[in-house]
């Protein structure tokens, strides 16, 4: 299959830097306030009713947008749980005569029920599994709904009155789109306040890379479910607006035409970017209402619901020629008219790292003391197929010691590595880490359990600064969810602390000129130290290391080893995958040498280094001498 | 007994409509791992030219004929138009696209032929009984013709210097590009087969079905669900999931209700895509098309 | 001169990783590239049959210039691409594997291609054997094996093959470099990609050392194996001190990676 399964949960729009970003959000959303306040006092009587519609759906799509953005994932059965809040709504109100305002709580609370329930099993897939499987939701909620004389099977639930509150009546459509404009704009904040909060953070973060994120801590299934809920409150908080509207519920609202309406104002606004949705919502109503009076003038007698044929089309041009949507056209313009020197006075890439002294770093409080055992791994076997690619390791690492791990190519080091990550699942044997049985977990727990690490082939958050990859690392130093995200205030005095430790951490590793670069546009070797960054910023006591010194120049690869040894000495563990048998002799106090799966060979460098069966097996070649691996490995002059 | 019969008669041969529509997912999303939700319109499109066709005075089998190629030709161009421009193809882009299409084509169809569901007439018109089961002639050729049509395609992708090459693409993209393979060429064959083998679908089915601009959707979902229990990239697969499909639908309708059936279908669908994502008879990583 | 290629610029996204590579490789040789893990060998063969976009520079394949062009052109034009993994198509019989080896030239006489199999399985006679098993049943070694005969059923003027050695025995490794030698002596012009650079050098014609996206060094086998620089950035330095064994102390990094950059 040509996709793979990483890009395929990845949405196709490359997010501008967050920093750029912000201010155009402003202007945007200055913009749409302007235009809410003004559209029923300006807009034609007609139009108005357009726009009550537009506002209903528009948080609807919000909801979708945030999934979408956010936890990267499409749900094609939104106007399932928009059915569920609108019929909680309409047997409330007109059953038991509930207040309005009190049934639209229960009737989100209801909707957030029932998404958690239908998110727990359903968010174990992904992409095209997730879409189709909310798709096949959607349509069990309209037959269920069909079937139930309670909620009154076809024809639904009549006789919702408008809502009344303090004895004014929302019943005209200026009314009604006044009473809905501060719901809307509350639930935007809402929304952009999370995209910016913690948990906004680590989801980008899931995005971009989900093994680099879930390596710094992120639970990426909770917060998975956890937006998937968030969006379905969204769509109930809709579907109860448009229950007093339309006055009746009927199995239509839980459509799968309507879900797909809901999904083409998220697109048609931009993924990822949360007034978007509301700008996508107006287009799409407007440009619905445009085509239906205006395909009969153009083809007379044709008859209701071919506007869709401009929906259809409309998705398919967005699509191929403005994936990111209104928002990316907006970005684009904003950007031209901005564009100044700021964009190209980066700062000089090669400026040199300041690490001038030796000493110990991130030395901590409550660190295990060096030489106890931190990491133990007994047993450990993985086999592919019929293929054994590790063997019945064994190995314990120390807290405040460097143990590399070598072999020949192929010889399971990899594998080896990350089941001791939690990226691959090991078939038997146990990781201990901390006293903690990890195996076979997922990388977050082993993060919680104080092991964190990088990648050979970098994993860099590459919609994220320099910083914003580090704060991800921060994540499970740092515990706002998504209510506290929401509300703001009651998260900033954390935030600020956490720009803070972030910042610092930059400044040691030699990054503060880069700090606020975006990540992916720093040179190879810079961007290893922006993932060693971000592993420390999750305080590890044991940092994982995949090939830390591939690709990196002289100077670069003499400075990491100075880096890895004050951290050594500031009692923090080390394990590395490395190629550079060079720098692995010179480098760690212990070597484990695989061969074909099997540990051949533990101890210091220079007993290793004398071992014969690791020098035949290393070389894959037979050697007719005991010579030492070092002069075969740099076959000397003679 | 004879009711029992009689329903799983109903659900065999709802369920051959069911594997055709589900042999045209398998056939796409192997080579591009696209999901074509507009399958289902291809089905209901084929079903109204053939209907129009023979309106207008021509004789059955060219109708039939005559509605096979423009799905044809529809399925290729919507590749070429919406597919092959894509570069980066992600979940969001290839659902959203075939959503497009899918959609324009529903209005388009409405717009030309009206909001009526009518029906093509069968090949053979009438009804046998064999032991106490009543048999649509019609039944029978759905059945003969998606036999032969699954039959054909299995030994088009396990005979054919073509097919094979078709499943090097699904199964090695990097490796086919480099025996000189087109990716590209390959997508557009793969929207070819599953143009045609929707069509074959569209026309069986509406003697007994009916059709209209809307019956796509369902159609599409079903075999959707259909290529799902089968895992999504086996032919083998779609073929056996259309048929459990079907007949269990046709018993849920006799023995529950008739309005259960869809959400008995979708809720398979769930239980399938989250308790065994390869489908219900492959082992994981099984034999792509 | 089968292959040339100047100042090649190649990379992935933002990251550029092929910083202008200059490669020339005439008839009938077998030119082996080497170097470290990262420095951009497999992303230089990606390039070559264009499996990756040139950002700049050129590439001539007996003398046409085919830079740009998609991998399914450039099998045509006689350049055949072993990937590293092999990449065999796993559910598709050995003999079906071969066949599509040759789908470019599937519009030639069948007694054409029929000839070219045997003369592949003539080289590897175990896959004889197992022509009609799933080629995702192979051992690796034989999966490797299928690979090179794969892409010789294209009939190409030049063989590029990526780590043909990663993970396997070395009595298969051999039994590989074996064939390798038996292709260079029939005339065929082959560029091997290795870290095994051991074995590869003792079966190259001549050598390129790649570090970082730059080719660093060129020259005959023994001239590589013997050049100090080449043992700094690849094969690992000479950190042993002067007269080697006893002496456990690793030296300091900064002293080896100040020999390595200089």
């Amino acid at each position: 299959m040509t996709v793979d399964s990483e890009s395929v949960h990845r949405l196709s729009t490359e997010a501008p830097s967050r920093h750029r970003g912000r201010r155009g959000d402003l202007v945007s959303m200055l913009l749409l306030l302007v235009f809410l306040a003004a559209f029923p006092f300006v807009a034609p009587g007609s139009l108005v009713g357009v726009g009550v519609y537009a506002m209903i759906y528009a948080i609807a799509a919000l909801g979708l947008s945030l999934l979408m953005g956010l936890a990267g994932q499409v749900s094609l059965g939104q106007a399932g749980f928009f059915a569920i809040g609108a019929y909680t709504q309409a047997v409330l109100v007109t059953e038991y005569a509930v207040n309005a305002l009190l049934a639209s709580v229960v009737a989100v609370a209801v909707t957030m029920t029932a998404a958690l329930l239908v998110g727990l099993p359903l968010l174990r897939l992904r992409g095209h599994y997730l879409a189709l499987a909310t798709l096949g939701f959607g349509i069990i909620v309209a037959v269920l709904a069909t079937e139930s004389d309670f909620l009154g099977a076809t024809s639904g639930i009549f006789g919702i009155e408008k809502p009344d509150v303090n004895g004014r009546v929302y019943d005209s459509a200026t009314e009604y789109f006044l009473l809905l404009t501060p719901v809307v704009l509350v639930a935007l904040l809402l929304a952009r306040n999370i995209v910016e909060s913690r948990i906004g953070r680590a989801l980008s973060a899931v995005n971009d890379s989900e093994v680099a994120a879930e390596s710094l801590g992120v639970d990426t299934f909770r917060l998975r479910v956890q937006v998937f809920v968030l969006s379905a409150a969204y769509a109930s908080v809709a579907g109860t607006a448009f229950a007093h509207w339309i006055a009746v519920v009927n199995p239509n609202a839980a459509n799968f035409p309507l879900s797909v309406k809901f999904l083409l104002m998220a697109v048609l606004g931009g993924v990822g970017s949360v007034y978007g949705a509301v700008v996508g919502a107006f287009a799409v109503e407007g440009l619905d209402d445009g085509l239906r009076r205006l395909i009969p003038e153009l083809v007379p007698g044709a008859v209701g619901e071919v506007q869709l044929i401009g929906f259809g089309i409309a998705l398919t041009l967005i699509m191929i020629f403005l994936p990111g949507g209104l928002h990316q056209a907006f970005q684009l313009l904003v950007g031209r008219i901005r564009r100044g020197p700021s964009d190209g006075a980066a700062p000089d890439p090669g400026a040199p790292a300041r690490q001038v002294d030796g000493g110990p770093l991130l030395v901590r409080e409550g660190r295990p003391e060096p030489g106890t055992p931190l990491l133990v791994v007994e047993g450990l076997t993985k086999r592919f197929g019929g293929v054994v690619a590790v063997d019945s390791l064994d190995l314990t690492v120390h807290a405040g010691e460097i143990v590399a791990l070598i072999g020949p190519n192929g010889a399971g080091k990899t594998t080896a590595f990350n089941m001791i990550s939690g990226a691959v699942i090991p078939t038997s044997g146990t990781v201990t880490m901390s006293g903690k049985r990890v195996e076979g977990r997922k990388p977050h727990v082993i993060a919680m359990a104080g092991a964190t690490r990088t990648f050979q082939n970098l994993q860099i958050f590459t919609s994220s600064t320099v910083l914003g990859n580090v704060k991800v690392g921060r994540h499970l130093r740092s515990r706002a969810g998504l209510l506290r995200g929401a509300l703001v205030l009651p998260a900033r005095a954390e935030e600020r602390a956490l720009e803070r430790s972030a910042r610092d951490l930059v400044e040691l590793l030699g990054l503060g000129p880069d700090a606020d670069r975006l990540a992916v546009d720093l040179p190879f070797g810079r961007q290893r130290l922006v993932e060693i960054a971000r592993a420390l910023a999750l305080e590890p006591d044991l940092l994982l290391l995949d090939e830390p010194m591939a690709g990196l120049s002289g100077a670069e690869r003499s400075e990491l080893a100075l880096l890895l040894r004050r951290l050594r000495a500031g009692g923090m563990a080390i394990v590395l995958v490395e190629h550079d048998v060079e720098a692995v002799l010179a480098l760690a106090d212990r070597i484990a040498v695989l061969d074909d799966g099997v540990r051949i060979a533990l101890g210091t460098p220079a007993e290793v280094r004398r071992d014969p069966a690791v020098i035949s097996a290393y070389l894959g070649v037979e050697t007719d001498d005991g010579s030492e691996l070092a002069s075969v490995e740099g076959p000397s002059a003679s | 007994m004879t009711d029992l019969l009689q329903l799983l008669f109903a659900g065999l041969s709802q369920g051959a409509i069911y594997a055709l529509i589900a042999i045209g997912f398998v056939a796409i999303f192997a080579v591009s791992g696209v999901i074509n939700l507009a399958q289902g319109e291809f089905a209901a499109l084929a079903g109204l030219v053939a209907i129009s066709a023979r309106a207008s005075g021509l004789p059955l089998p060219v109708a039939v004929v005559v509605a096979v190629a423009t799905v044809a030709v529809v399925a290729v161009v919507m590749e070429r138009l919406t597919i092959a421009p894509v570069k980066a193809m992600t979940t969001l882009v290839s659902l959203i696209l075939t959503l497009g299409v899918s959609t324009a084509l529903k209005a388009l169809m409405l717009l030309v032929y009206g909001p009526n569901a009518e029906g093509l007439e069968a090949i053979t018109p009438g009804i046998v009984t064999v032991a106490g089961v009543s048999i649509r002639y019609q039944d029978l050729w759905i059945l003969l013709v998606a036999a032969v049509v699954s039959a054909a395609v299995y030994w088009f992708y396990d005979r054919t210097v073509t097919g094979k090459a078709l499943r090097a693409c699904a199964e090695q993209p990097v490796a086919a590009r480099l025996v000189g393979i087109s990716l590209g060429r390959a997508s557009l064959i793969s929207f070819l087969i599953a143009g045609i083998v929707g069509a074959l679908a569209g026309v069986l089915s509406s003697p007994v079905y009916f059709t209209s601009w809307e019956s796509g959707l369902a159609l599409g979902l079903k075999g959707f669900v259909a290529a799902t229990l089968g895992g999504l990239v086996s032919i083998r697969g779609a073929v056996l999931g259309g048929f459990v499909l079907g007949v269990l639908e046709t018993l849920t309708a006799g023995y529950v209700s008739t309005g259960l059936r869809d959400a008995v279908a979708f809720l398979l669908l769930i239980v399938v895509l989250v308790v065994r994502p390869g489908g219900i008879f492959g082992r994981h990583a099984e034999a792509r098309v | 001169m089968s292959l040339q290629v100047q100042g090649l610029h190649a990379g992935y996204g933002r990251l550029e990783v092929l910083h202008g590579v200059d490669l020339e490789v005439g008839t009938g040789e077998l030119v082996a590239v080497i170097g470290a893990n990262g420095a951009g060998k497999t992303t230089l063969l990606r390039a070559l049959s264009g499996l990756l976009k040139v950002r700049d520079g050129t590439v001539l394949v007996n003398g046409t210039d085919v830079t740009g062009k998609g991998p399914e052109k450039l099998a045509a034009s006689g350049l055949a691409h072993v990937p590293e993994n092999r990449l065999v198509f796993p559910t598709l019989t050995v003999a079906d594997n071969l066949l599509l080896g040759a789908y470019t030239r599937r519009r030639r006489p069948s007694a054409e291609r029929d000839a070219d199999r045997e003369r592949a399985l003539a080289l590897f006679p175990r896959l004889a054997d197992r022509l009609g098993q799933a080629a995702g049943t192979l051992s690796g070694g034989e999966q490797q094996m299928l690979a090179v005969a794969r892409g010789l059923m294209a009939r190409p003027t030049v063989l590029m093959l990526d780590e043909p050695s990663v993970g396997l025995a070395p009595r298969l490794v051999g039994e590989i470099f074996t064939a390798l030698g038996v292709l260079r002596d029939d005339g065929l012009t082959l560029v091997l990609i290795e870290q095994n650079a051991r074995a590869a050098l003792a079966i190259a014609d001549r050598g390129y050392v790649m570090d970082r996206g730059r080719v660093v060094f060129t020259g005959v086998p023994s001239e590589l194996l013997g050049d100090a620089r080449v043992q700094a950035t690849y094969l690992g330095g000479d950190f042993s001190p002067a007269g080697g064994a006893g002496d456990g102390e690793p030296r300091p990094a900064g002293g080896s990676v100040a020999m390595e950059g200089g």
